[in-house]
């Protein structure tokens, strides 16, 4: 992307606006750039640091599902690729701890714990709002299970699945697979500690544990330290055993084939929100298909009360994925999420075409997740004094989209309302366009009344 | 809207420089455009890079190339 090395734009980035003042054509606006701790300008992006950091943290980035560093860069192609301290897991931050490690093994010299929050006055003619949006958050619908059933995951959590850097390297293993694999060195670790205190005593009495326990059992040795061995013996077995049988299960771990979507999770709900998020029902039919890509044994269900297809190839789309990707579309409102053995989840759904309930059993289910305002979205609306609709996003009338209640201060992309890629590129630019427009020093301004 | 509810605004434009909050899709393609026009663009990003949610997407519709 161009906008780290073009000349006449400037990057504040881990920076957030807290003030506004002026007008149209006269801003002031008060930016604090919060301090990263690394120098900017010496900082190289190597990452020799966060290799050697000793703090491993849950990554923002890939939603928690992979660990990253208490010094880390957000991803790995980020622009600026200055990397940043994390304080809250620092251990120098932390207090009574001692670590400095990143400060020694930086050659640049970057690392500079005392640097300070920096804060500016960006001066400006025109403002445009971009501050995107957020997910609902599954967890407001607990029959849907998400957070408490681990096989539950949402739309862009599974994004991150397929994704051939993100924590499964593109590989679709459900949460509590992975789970299970990631707990066999912790439990190996065990093992090899119980070993080591069975090879003390087997020093101590020049036994091997083997010919000591039948001896030991036939009540031939009797006494404290025997008593002891015997019981180290007996967990050693015990956890030998788990080992193997962790490992058998691991060895014999598929990726997940059976794969169910359920749209409109927050959207279209009248307890949440009313409004389309617009972008999900793609979004499902992309993944579905990708996911097949990556796993042709993969079935795939979309379940929802229809297909939103609107726009240039979209139903085209979607009908591709049911002929080459095999997706089943099932025209339903989900009505609960249970789970059976091995935490599989079960769909319990009407079929509106037979009129009866149904259950499906599935490997993962995916939810669409609702577009909401983001945080950012609501905290500038009262910073600045703008008025919001219904929702949340910002307020705009429908004979100019672009403009806020205020003038000179426009928005964009799901800032403004729910919308996909494209027509938020295409908004951008509308927005860049009625900016330069405004300030181009007609001397009038045309506004809606 | 009719020609009648429109109303217009003296305004006297003292800085020509726009400043864009926030650097996911939106914001950079606004930024990119107003940078080619020759005005001078502050884009001010809440995480410590620019991307938004989009950099956390594998491959975008309709023909599924990566997003990045």
């Amino acid at each position: 992307m161009d906008v780290g090395r073009h000349p006449n734009i400037r990057l504040l980035a881990y920076s957030e606006v807290e003030k506004v003042e002026g007008e149209l054509g006269d801003f002031k606006v008060t930016v604090r750039k919060k301090a990263r701790y690394v120098d900017e300008s010496k900082c190289t992006g190597c990452g020799a640091c966060a290799e050697k950091c000793p703090t491993a943290i849950s990554d923002e980035y890939n939603l928690g599902l992979a660990n990253a560093k208490a010094i880390y860069r957000y991803f790995a192609q980020g622009i600026p690729s200055t990397y940043t301290i994390n304080t809250n897991f620092c251990r120098n931050f932390q207090a009574g701890k001692k670590c400095g490690v990143c400060a020694k093994v930086c050659q640049a010299g970057a690392i500079d714990y005392k640097q300070q929050d920096q804060v500016l006055e960006v001066e400006a003619g025109a403002v445009i709002l971009a501050t995107g949006y957020e997910l609902f958050d599954a967890r407001r619908i607990p029959e849907y299970g998400y957070g408490r059933l681990p096989n539950v995951v949402t739309a862009l959590e599974f994004e991150r699945f397929l994704s051939a850097s993100g924590p499964t390297h593109g590989h679709v293993y459900r949460p509590t697979d992975l789970a299970l694999k990631e707990s066999l060195p912790e439990l190996e670790k065990s093992r090899q500690k119980a070993f080591k205190a069975l090879e003390k005593f087997e020093k101590q009495f020049e036994k091997t544990s083997d010919e000591f326990y039948p001896l030991y059992e036939a009540g031939e040795l009797k006494g404290e330290d025997y008593e002891k061995w015997a019981e180290q013996v007996r967990a050693f077995r015990d956890l030998d055993g788990e080992v193997q049988a962790r490992k058998e299960k691991v060895a014999s771990l598929e990726s997940a084939h059976r794969l169910a979507f359920i749209q409109c999770v927050g959207s279209r709900d009248i307890r949440f929100n009313r409004y389309c998020s617009g972008f999900c029902c793609m979004h499902a039919i992309k993944e579905a298909i990708i996911a097949r890509e990556h796993d042709p044994q993969a079935q795939v269900y979309i379940i929802g009360m229809d297909i939103r297809a609107v726009g240039k190839g979209f139903e085209e789309y979607r009908n591709r994925g049911a002929k080459e990707s095999h997706i089943e579309y099932v025209r339903s409102r989900v009505a609960e999420i249970t789970e059976d053995k091995d935490h599989s989840p079960v769909i319990w759904y009407e079929d509106t075409k037979e009129r009866v309930v149904k259950s499906l059993p599935v490997d993962l289910v995916i939810l669409s997740t609702a577009c909401e305002p983001s945080p950012a979205t609501r905290i500038l609306a009262d910073i600045i004094g703008l008025e919001v609709n219904d929702f949340g996003f910002y307020a705009t009338d429908p004979s100019q989209p672009l403009d806020t209640s205020r003038p000179g201060i426009f928005v964009c992309g799901c800032a403004q309302s729910p919308m996909d890629i494209p027509e938020s590129v295409a908004q951008a630019s509308s927005a860049a366009a009625r900016a330069a427009q405004v300030l181009s020093g007609s001397g009038t301004l045309r506004l809606a009344s | 809207m009719t020609g009648d509810t429109v109303t217009r605004k003296e305004i006297s434009v003292v800085n020509r420089d726009v400043l864009v909050i926030g650097g996911g899709i939106a914001g950079i393609q606004a930024s990119l455009d107003l940078a080619e026009m020759g005005i001078k663009v502050h884009l001010v990003e809440r995480l410590p890079s620019i991307g938004g949610k989009m950099s956390q997407l594998d491959k975008t519709f309709p023909t599924n190339d990566c997003a990045l």
